[in-house]
């Protein structure tokens, strides 16, 4: 009888730890280790249209380079992608992906997308990696792009390309008015005396028809002034300092040279706006392609930085595509590596310029020579691009910062800022009422 | 036996609702995240949560497996100390894991572990600090004290896919079976405690009808050694009457023969002085019959291993079956020959021994006995000594009594100390090799 029982005893326990082994084995997705068919498959996220809205046509064109490059490399290794996917409907896509726990190892993510997915461990920490691979130099990126993979002091994602914000403008009104083209390192007094000076009713119908700026906010204003609006774990917002106070006063006063009337995008399109601040991939999509519709053909127009605020400088925001890893992959190693390829090489880097509209992340790229060439290409006017311009204003372009609640905090941010110029009251005390407001939000992350 | 079926039963029924709540909670959690999938709102599904959960088949498959282990090493049965605690240890880990899939929206397989465990161990006393741990561990298993330190999805949050009624009528369901699940827990200890405290009750019936037995087996001991005296002063008597008939048959039939026939010789001495010679020698016949049937009747009374074996053997044999009846210790010294004393001799020099031997047992509760016998010149020395508790103040009994009447009779002499355990002396003149020998 005894004896019985101990038999028993050790059959179960043999089965519990069979059981609980497969269980585990199950749960961390260590099956998946285990090559299919002696290949790897290495898989990537991509969405099919460019990151910057525009249809070019040359979609898959870097990507399959850089998969042919890295084959290459790593012979026994095959690199796959689900093609067809619109970028509208790649946000959806990679969560369904990550729920139903088929990621793919790389892939690309949307700036809106990067908080959510670092916060959810969705991406897998890169120091490592980078602290490991020898010929890996965080250096060649420029530093505020690089800034954008880091969530919480860990860097999750290398950025993959980039746009800053320029500031575009109408030269065929500043010439009507007499007016020099401003320096770099203009000032918001000089922007707005410009704008001063060309908001003017033309045809004397009582209504003012030239207008001095249109999209210009309260973002732009901030990150020209040196506005460090949240804290950097996002506990705290910094609504209530001098250089926001600035900046509001600044996008108020802007704002009543119109006099009540609300300037339309269209006005610029159609050559009755001094200045438009606009993306860099926005006027790489519409100025060089001669297949592409022109847009503003009715003028002559140029770019150059954002103007600085009193205690700020000539930067603006930066959009930048990032590339990161699964968490879960089970092929780290090999996806390191190509995320390398896609991000730290010169080539594949280079012909972001030859097939995407946006800025290479290396600074040695977007210097060179060549680029400027190929930059030059379509361009009838070669005045127009300053080469120094666009590199100062990757390299110096605000940072943002990293938190899960970003979005949601920066939309009550602009809720307070329109209520505060629409509104009569004294500025300080209304940015101080709603400094406590987001404050209070941003500790119980009650959005 | 029908509360301890009772009791598996109840436990059985636990094992079984709680694999069912399981199931159902990971199908449920299943259905819900592939909902969010075919209905294209993953993405606002996952800006709800903290971190992505696993696969959805793959938490009801791993909560049913891990919880299946968990059953397993319940069958696991009878172990003690160290082995008990690490499997109720593992056991409660697997129930917080699958607790933990589960996003903290039931713990009560918690409950089933206490209960098994309750079952398992028999003693009241250990099974408190088991019953501790796991209510410890089951108030703290609970979703908002975990999600302070770790990313955790709440069963709740999964659930949001559904409509505000259904998930009312799911979650009431779930609600239900886990009451269910904690009434069974109850009713489970209530028949625990009952069948504990019963099987407490036969013992101390058992105990005290030990008791009533070993009070009569104690009555009947007495009775036993009364009767074992009785018997003893009935065998007296009876050798008693054995005696006085053999001495009236013998000595007195001789002696009646010798007197008789004397006083016919004082009357006839001076008649007929022939005639009282013929009848002297009569009487010398009687009275020699009379010798021998004295001698008969001597031999008759003699012991019995001196009857079957010599001296030496005797008295051996007589020391080692003490020592086998008992547990004292008999160191048995002769340096002198044994083989040349008359019966009566042998006889007194074997109840000595025998004797004081007894003595020392009886009364001195002795484990050690050490027996000499030597010769030394003439005499020979016995000397019987015990480490028993001795006797400051010797009261003659029969026994010794006996030994000093029997020694006086072949010119011996006794003599005893019970100072320290209790010492026998005695010594006996050596007839034999000095023309002594008498049959």
């Amino acid at each position: 009888m005894d004896g019985n029982r101990k038999k028993r005893n050790v059959a179960a326990g043999v089965l519990c730890g069979f059981l609980l082994v497969c269980a585990v084995l199950l749960w961390s997705d260590l099956h998946r280790m285990i090559p299919a068919g002696g290949e790897r498959e290495l898989t990537i996220g991509v969405f099919s249209d460019s990151y910057w809205e525009v249809q070019n046509g040359y979609s898959y064109y870097i990507l399959n380079d850089a998969i042919e490059l890295f084959e290459e490399q790593n012979p026994g290794v095959k690199v796959t992608y689900v093609s067809g996917i619109l970028k509208e409907d790649y946000s959806e896509w990679l969560s369904e992906q990550l729920l139903i726990g088929e990621a793919p190892d790389v892939f690309f993510v949307l700036p809106e997308d990067f908080n959510d997915l670092a916060e959810l461990g969705a991406l897998k920490a890169l120091s490592p990696f980078e602290e490991s691979a020898g010929e890996f130099s965080r250096d060649g990126f420029y530093s505020s792009a690089y800034g954008y993979g880091q969530y919480d002091r860990e860097q999750y994602a290398l950025p993959y390309e980039c746009a800053p914000k320029l500031m575009f403008v109408n030269k065929s009104i500043l010439d009507r008015e007499e007016i020099g083209m401003p320096a770099e390192d203009w000032s918001w007094d000089d922007f707005y005396e410009i704008c001063e000076r060309v908001t003017k009713d033309t045809d004397l119908n009582g209504v003012p028809d030239q207008f001095g700026v249109v999209n210009y906010t309260w973002r732009d204003a901030f990150d020209s002034n040196g506005v460090e609006l949240f804290g950097p774990d996002g506990e705290e917002c910094f609504l209530s300092g001098a250089s926001v106070r600035e900046a509001v006063s600044f996008v108020d006063k802007l704002e009543s040279l119109n006099s009540g009337y609300s300037v339309a995008t269209r006005e610029f399109d159609v050559g009755n706006v001094a200045f438009q601040p606009m993306s860099f991939s926005e006027y790489r999509a519409y100025k060089p392609y001669p297949l592409s519709v022109k847009k503003y053909s009715g003028f002559e127009w140029e770019c150059i930085p954002m103007p600085k605020g009193p205690s700020g400088d000539n930067i603006s925001s930066l959009d930048t595509l990032l590339l990161a890893m699964n968490r879960d992959t089970k092929n780290a190693g090999y996806a390191w590596e190509f995320m390398k390829i896609l991000t730290c090489n010169e080539e594949i880097q280079s012909e972001i310029f030859a097939y995407s509209e946006g800025v290479s992340v290396l600074k040695e790229v977007t210097n060179s020579e060549r680029t400027l060439a190929k930059l030059r290409e379509h361009v009838d006017d070669v005045d127009i691009l300053n080469h120094v311009v666009l590199s100062d204003a990757v390299e110096y372009a605000a940072a943002a910062p990293r938190f899960r609640d970003y979005d949601d905090a920066v939309a009550e941010v602009d809720r307070a800022v329109r209520d505060i110029i629409d509104g009569n009251s004294n500025i300080s005390t209304e940015l101080t009422i709603w400094n406590r407001t987001i404050n209070k939000k941003l500790k119980n992350h009650g959005w | 036996m029908d509360e301890h079926k009772a009791l598996d039963y109840a436990l059985a029924v636990m094992k079984n609702l709680n694999l069912i709540i399981i199931l159902y909670m990971g199908i449920l959690i299943f259905n819900c995240l592939w909902g969010y999938v075919q209905e294209n709102s993953a993405l606002e599904f996952l800006s709800r949560i903290d971190t992505i959960p696993p696969a959805p088949w793959k938490i009801p498959v791993i909560a049913v497996m891990t919880y299946s282990g968990c059953l397993l090493l319940m069958g696991i049965r009878g172990l003690g100390g160290i082995s008990l605690i690490s499997k109720v240890a593992v056991e409660m880990t697997l129930c917080f894991l699958v607790s933990y899939l589960l996003g903290f929206g039931y713990n009560g397989m918690l409950l089933l572990v206490l209960a098994d465990t309750m079952g398992d161990i028999p003693k009241m006393k250990r099974q408190l600090p088991f019953a501790a741990v796991i209510c410890m561990l089951y108030l703290v298993v609970d979703f908002d004290l975990f999600s302070i330190y770790h990313h955790i999805i709440p069963f709740d949050t999964y659930l949001e896919y559904y409509q505000r009624d259904s998930r009312a009528a799911l979650l009431g369901i779930l609600n239900v079976a886990a009451s269910l699940n904690t009434l069974i827990f109850i009713i489970y200890m209530v028949l625990l405690v009952r069948t504990q405290m019963n099987e407490k009750e036969r013992i101390m019936s058992l105990n005290a009808q030990l008791n009533t037995a070993n009070d009569e087996l104690q009555r009947a001991n007495v009775r036993l050694e009364e009767y074992a005296r009785e018997s003893v002063k009935m065998t007296e008597t009876r050798e008693r009457n054995r005696l006085a008939r053999e001495i009236h048959d013998t000595l007195g039939h001789a002696l009646t023969g010798i007197i008789t026939g004397i006083e016919a010789c004082t009357a006839l001495m001076d008649v007929a002085p022939e005639a009282t010679k013929i009848q002297l020698s009569a009487i010398a016949e009687v009275a020699r019959q009379g010798v021998t049937d004295v001698r008969r009747s001597v031999k008759a009374l003699r012991p019995d291993a001196l009857e079957k074996f010599d001296l030496e053997n005797a008295i051996s044999r007589t020391i080692n079956e003490i020592c086998t009846a008992t547990s004292a210790e008999i160191e048995y010294i002769c340096e002198a020959r044994l083989d040349c004393f008359t019966e009566d001799e042998e006889d007194v020099i074997y109840r000595i021994v025998q004797e004081s031997i007894t003595n020392a047992i009886r009364h001195g509760k002795a484990d050690y006995i050490r027996i000499s016998i030597r010769r030394e010149q003439e005499m020979l020395k016995i000397g019987i000594k015990d480490n028993g508790i001795g006797c400051a103040d010797i009261k003659k009994g029969f026994g010794l009594h006996h030994m000093e009447e029997r020694l006086s009779m072949l010119n011996g002499s006794l003599s005893y100390d019970g100072r320290d355990g209790f010492e026998v002396k005695a010594a006996i003149p050596i007839r034999w090799g000095n023309g002594g020998t008498e049959r």
